[in-house]
């Protein structure tokens, strides 16, 4: 395997280990996020971008899978990433690839037939030998989740204000009524009038974006020092879904949180997320600065997903370009590389070898393809996508 | 890179999934073990019955009619024995009067084959009207909407308030003086209500879907749309319905007859069995065991596969994500 | 709300309206009332006929004919009216009156079919639930299709023909051989096995720990005599009240914050030494007497659990009146047996009856009544309520395995509840709303039932009248259980309809 790589700053102390490729550099990609040097003016910025030096959450070497009746479903096979205080971690990836399973891991709420491997460490802590009752004390007030469906997420016949009392309760004794006065104070941050008032309401007597504020305000309400927001826009309107994302962010900083985002949408991370990890079939395949993967993309599957989304600098009217074929099965996954059946730029080794996350020619910027140099060698990595009639012109 | 046109491939994809669906239904029901034991079980029941005391005119193996009155052997005690004789037992023995003999000395397995044939027959014809009638005015309901939905659903909620046993009891001896089919028809008069709810609810969640939409747009007419459209979407939950439907009917069908108000003599049922001889329980109890066992065991089976059924259409509804 | 209910109200009158008339219009299908007469060579034959054509109005077309039967019955809703007039028997008896005796022992039978049948089944569907796919789940699926494919009126006789017989020769002889004691204590083991679950180890020690208590306490109760005279005593309530005490305690808010704990403990011991001391009010109190003190019971845990209950008021108030009125059953049942000698004695020690709902000229005072009554239930209501508690624990099963996989759980969950709390707060609520709705539909279902469970067991109740009636040809009396078993299910689906609405807010608006 040649891999040109260009060093890291050797007094990066972040940098785990060699500079080479090195899959196991789970802060790959910060360098470049702190320098922010070339960061292009399109990029919307929500809230301060500073990030911590504390290493909150470390996922290293997680695989998860399922044992059915139609075989194992091998859902996660081999995601590692750690989230620094203050940081916005994007996860990307296909619905099926993976994002959701790899963070109810992190929550300890997969199912319990699901075989973990690997390790999860919570402030060196590690999440998967703890305690039950202690990774439940942890949940909620230390690593707080939102998820992707508001108007289900809430249950339908407790009030808003009991089911975030409820959330202080759990974790803190202390009078209802300070719990209560908690939960407005939460609602009030997440922007949500009259919080007093609200309190008293039914789930159902919210829309769907106020849903999702309360579902916010139920994350933070403990100040957590992580938060795991699994596709917190995707069930929303178009049109609520930047404003929610702007609480997120703003939220986010007023209680001193770090955020992992995932999304299946690269348009949502782009202007919020310090560094992305995007995923295919379970894996990662590539992992850097937002700004490094979303310009100089170094896989093709991450570039096929640029090519899906409405691009700053292109000519109206060019049509969106989804990449082809489906994800494959995670039962009986492709020989090689997973991606191989549906990229443009497979070759005969693709076929055979499955290519390891590695370092490529940006400082940390990992990517887990053996022809990245091909993406390297042109200017927008997307074009591969391009039929041959969008090419030529 | 050329791509096939879009609807022919839309086409086959639906085809493929067609068969796979219908492919992996009986996979699944041949692979629910309780169901086809039940099956098999079912089965053997249904072939004693009729074979052995035949039908009609036709004669049967057993020769030993269950209307014949005669000497009382070994106070009618049963022949049958199944305790092989290294047990202690008399071997695997059918013997005389295999399920013994009732005061008048006649055969009480025939007997009990007789109760069976009729039971399961108005069971059958209780089940499948019952379904029938189910079907179709959950499917006027449901598809037509307005006043016929509120006549019709109004109907079913009163017919549902009252208690069915009571209600079929009142027409019961009437009917079942007319002979078993009569008395069946009736009882399917009054069994549909929970088909029809269930038919009408998927209606209304059919009707709104886009192939409905595009079929009703192009002038396809009502009954064809019901007939060609929704109904074969609602196939699994009717066959599932009208199974467990014969597993109730055969119940209610032996209660009434117990009570006196279902299958009128000459003919006799597995009910009427129990409530003739619920009196002479203390001398011969296998006057007693005999019809309850088989209603016991034809319910049951039935039961079993209706449930095998259910799990075949609707994997889902017994499986937990969490 | 009112609004709600007012259109509720309606729908309940027309059904009711309509299912009468149907039922009307049956019966007068049925068969001919004057048949019996019309076979009759006595010397009288037309005037009889003419009397009863006049007394039932025969003459008159059915259907007009309903409606004046609907304006006698109409009459009913007046209260304390007393003019009442659901028509007259063909003997010329009012059927207020037959009604009157039989209506007492049927909504006995019903009600207690379906306490038992809803508690029964709700916990074993939640239990099931919770320990999907495990041995027990299997036995519970098994047996609720057992239960189900059934025939009543076999059970029926089976119990009456056998058990009733068995059990109460062996109540002369009282003794448990080992054998049986082993064979309960396998039961008992295997099931705690299966509810306490977990571990291949923690289920090893449950079912140990439930096979020597089961075994062990079925010969410790044998060699001290105690089925001569069962009873539970001061010690035994005392012990019940504790248990109480600390299972709610465990239920409710877990051992974290004491307070809950000693307020339901307090509770207790109020409890157990009301029942040293009020013997002069339980020695033959009345039912009104037994009300005043469930309510006094209540004020008084809502009152410990509000002073006690510190930061967790609420789930202290709970656990101290739930701890109450279960000490205060404790106590019934306590006094009830204490009649069991006096009460043997009168039955001459066939104290499982077979027949009819009480023992004609006995009075053993209330406790002693309490007693025949419930003594008279056991049967019918065990024959009536196997197919109620299959329904029930299955929908409860499929409800709670539907709830549990909802979006609202896994948040639940997330916040850090545990899983207590993620149970019976999120879990338990939203998956037994949809439990009221069967409630109405399985009433119709026991109405039904007891038809045949009257039958078999002798019963002078509303299925008897029926059965009498149908068999007479006698058209008033019939169409009197289907007045009073329409209104009943009727009423309970209304009842049924508004307790969703008030447990499930998003209805409570529409
Ligand atoms: N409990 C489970 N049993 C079997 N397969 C599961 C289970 N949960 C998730 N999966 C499978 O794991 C894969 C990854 O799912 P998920 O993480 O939800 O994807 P996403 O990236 O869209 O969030 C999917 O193919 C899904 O079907
Ligand atoms: S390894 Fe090959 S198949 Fe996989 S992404 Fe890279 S070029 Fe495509
Ligand atoms: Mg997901």
């Amino acid at each position: 395997m040649s891999t040109p790589t260009s060093e890291p700053p050797a007094t990066d102390p972040r940098s785990l280990g060699s500079a080479g490729p090195d899959p196991q550099d789970v802060t790959a990609g910060r360098h470049a996020a702190d320098a922010g040097s070339r960061r292009p003016a399109h990029t919307a910025v929500f809230g301060e971008r500073r990030v911590g030096d504390e290493e909150l959450l470390r996922v290293q070497d997680l695989a998860v899978d399922f044992p059915t009746d139609d075989g194992v479903v091998k859902a996660v096979r081999g995601v590692s990433y750690a989230l620094h205080s203050g940081e916005v971690l994007g996860i990307v990836g296909e619905s099926g690839s993976g994002k959701s399973v790899s963070s109810m891991a992190v929550m300890g709420l997969l199912p319990r037939n699901a075989n973990i491997s690997g390790t999860i460490t919570f402030r060196g802590d590690d999440l998967l030998s703890m305690s039950a009752a202690a990774r439940r004390s942890l949940r909620g007030r230390k690593i707080a989740m939102i998820f992707q469906d508001p108007m289900t997420a809430l249950n339908p016949v407790h009030t808003i204000g009991s089911q975030l009392a409820e959330a202080v309760l759990s974790h803190e004794l202390m009078p209802r009524r300070a719990a209560t006065a908690r939960a407005e104070e939460a609602l009030a941050m997440v922007g949500i009038p009259q919080p007093r008032a609200r309190l008293k309401n039914y789930p159902h007597e919210f829309s769907g974006g106020m849903r999702q504020r309360a579902i916010i305000a139920m994350a933070i309400i403990n100040s957590p020092d992580v938060i795991i927001a699994d596709e917190p826009t995707t069930a929303l309107d178009v049109t609520v879904q930047t404003q929610i994302l702007e609480t997120l962010v703003e939220v986010k900083d007023q209680v001193g949180a770090a955020i992992v985002l995932i999304t299946h949408d690269l348009g949502v991370v782009a202007g919020v997320a310090h560094r992305v990890l995007v995923m295919y079939a379970g894996k990662a395949v590539e992992m850097g600065s937002t700004d490094e993967t979303y310009y100089r993309a170094r896989m093709p599957y991450t570039a096929g997903l640029l090519g899906s989304i409405p691009a700053h600098d292109e000519v109206v009217g060019t049509r969106l370009r989804p990449i082809v074929g489906s994800p494959p099965s995670l039962i009986e996954l492709p020989t090689g590389c997973s991606f191989s059946p549906r990229c443009p730029l497979a070759t005969e080794r693709c076929h055979s070898e499955e290519p390891a996350l590695a370092g490529t020619d940006d400082p940390g910027h990992l990517a887990a393809c053996h022809h990245w140099d091909q993406l390297a060698a042109v200017d927008d990595p997307s074009s591969f996508f391009r039929t041959e009639s969008e090419r030529a012109r | 890179m050329s791509a096939p046109p879009p609807v022919s491939a839309q086409a086959q994809g639906m085809t493929v999934v067609a068969r796979t669906q219908a492919q992996l239904v009986r996979r699944r029901f041949f692979r629910h073990r309780a169901a086809m034991s039940s099956l098999l079980l079912l089965v053997l029941i249904l072939l004693l019955a009729v074979t052995s005391i035949g039908v009609g005119p036709i004669p049967g193996w057993w020769d030993k009619p269950y209307t014949g009155i005669g000497p009382v052997v070994d106070e009618g005690r049963p022949t049958l024995s199944v305790v092989p004789t290294f047990l202690g037992g008399d071997g695997l023995r059918w013997g005389e009067h295999p399920f013994g003999q009732e005061n008048q000395g006649i055969d009480y397995f025939s007997l009990t084959m007789r109760g069976t044939q009729i039971s399961v027959m108005i069971a059958f014809i209780v089940g499948l009207l019952g379904t029938f009638i189910g079907v179709a005015i959950g499917a006027l309901a449901g598809y037509f909407r307005g006043w016929t939905e509120t006549i019709l659903m109004r109907l079913t909620d009163v017919i549902i308030i009252l208690p069915l046993l009571a209600l079929v009891a009142v027409l019961g001896r009437v009917a079942g003086n007319q002979g078993p089919v009569v008395l069946a028809v009736v009882i399917a008069l009054f069994t549909w209500t929970g088909l029809a709810r269930i038919v009408r609810g998927e209606f209304l969640s059919l009707r709104e879907k886009e192939f409905i939409e595009a079929a009703r747009a192009v002038g396809t007419p009502g009954h064809r749309i019901i007939r060609k459209h929704i109904l074969p979407n609602t196939v699994g939950v009717i066959i599932v319905s009208a199974t467990l439907a014969i597993a109730g009917a055969v119940l209610l069908e032996t209660a009434l007859s117990f009570l006196g108000f279902g299958v009128q003599p000459p003919d006799t049922s597995l009910g009427r069995l129990v409530s003739d001889y619920e009196t002479s329980f203390a001398t011969r109890p296998w006057l007693f065991w005999w019809p309850g066992v088989f209603i016991l065991s034809i319910a049951l089976t039935v039961n079993f596969i209706g449930d095998g059924l259910r799990d075949a259409f609707d994997p889902r509804q017994n499986k937990v994500r969490n | 709300m009112v609004a709600f209910i007012a259109r509720r109200l309606m729908i309940s009158a027309v059904l009711l309206l309509v299912g009468t008339f149907l039922a009307y219009v049956l019966i007068a299908l049925s068969g001919d009332p004057l048949q019996d007469l019309r076979q009759d060579t006595g010397p009288d034959r037309e005037n009889r006929i003419a009397a009863r054509t006049e007394l039932l109005d025969l003459d008159t077309p059915v259907v007009l004919r309903y409606f004046l039967w609907l304006g006698g019955a109409a009459k009913c809703l007046v209260p304390f009216a007393g003019e009442c007039d659901l028509g007259q028997s063909i003997r010329g008896q009012d059927v207020t009156f037959l009604l009157s005796g039989a209506i007492g022992a049927t909504l006995r039978l019903i009600l207690v079919a379906t306490v038992m049948a809803v508690f029964v089944g709700v916990v074993v569907g939640i239990v099931t639930a919770l320990r999907q796919y495990s041995r027990l789940d299997y036995s519970a699926t098994l047996a609720s299709f057992v239960f189900v494919s059934l025939p009543l009126f076999w059970f029926a006789v089976l119990l009456k023909q056998y058990i009733a017989i068995d059990v109460n020769d062996w109540l002369g002889d009282p003794v448990v051989t080992v054998g049986t004691a082993v064979a309960v204590g396998l039961v008992t083991g295997l099931a705690w096995g299966g509810v306490i679950g977990g571990s291949r180890q923690r289920t090893l020690v449950s079912f140990g720990i439930g096979f020597v208590g089961g075994a062990g306490l079925l010969l410790l109760l044998s060699a001290t005599g105690w089925f001569d005279s069962p009873g539970i005593g001061p010690i035994g309530v005392a012990v019940m009240a504790l248990a109480s005490a600390v299972g709610l305690t465990a239920l409710l808010s877990g051992f974290g914050y004491r307070n809950v704990l000693y307020a339901a403990l307090v509770m207790a011991v109020i409890g157990i030494v009301a029942n040293l001391s009020l013997g002069a009010v339980l020695f033959d109190p009345g039912w009104w007497t037994l009300l005043l003190l469930l309510l006094l019971t209540v004020a008084v845990g809502v009152g410990v659990g509000y002073a006690m209950g510190g930061l967790q008021r609420r789930q202290a108030v709970q656990a101290a009146v739930w701890t109450g009125v279960l000490t205060g059953f404790a106590v019934v049942v306590d006094r009830m047996l204490s009649a069991w000698d006096n009460y043997a004695e009168a039955v001459n020690g066939r104290v499982v009856p077979t027949f009819g709902s009480e023992t004609p000229n006995y009075d053993g005072g209330f406790w002693g009544n309490l007693l025949d009554s419930t003594t008279h239930l056991a049967l019918p209501t065990l024959a009536l309520i196997l197919v109620s508690v299959a329904t029930y624990s299955r929908y409860t099963r499929a409800s709670m395995l539907e709830v549990m996989n909802q979006d609202y759980v896994r948040t639940a969950r997330s916040k850090g509840l545990n899983e207590r709390t993620v149970i019976i707060r999120h879990a338990f609520r939203n998956g037994l709303i949809p439990i009221t709705t069967l409630i109405a539909f399985d009433v119709a279902g026991l109405l039904g039932g007891a038809v045949v469970t009257e039958t078999v067991f002798g019963w002078q109740g509303m299925g008897r009248l029926f059965t009498t009636a149908l068999t007479e040809v006698d058209p008033n009396p019939a169409m009197a259980f289907f007045v009073v078993t329409g209104a009943a299910a009727v009423t309970l689906n209304m009842l049924a309809d508004i307790a969703y609405a008030y447990l499930d807010p998003r209805i409570r608006v529409s």
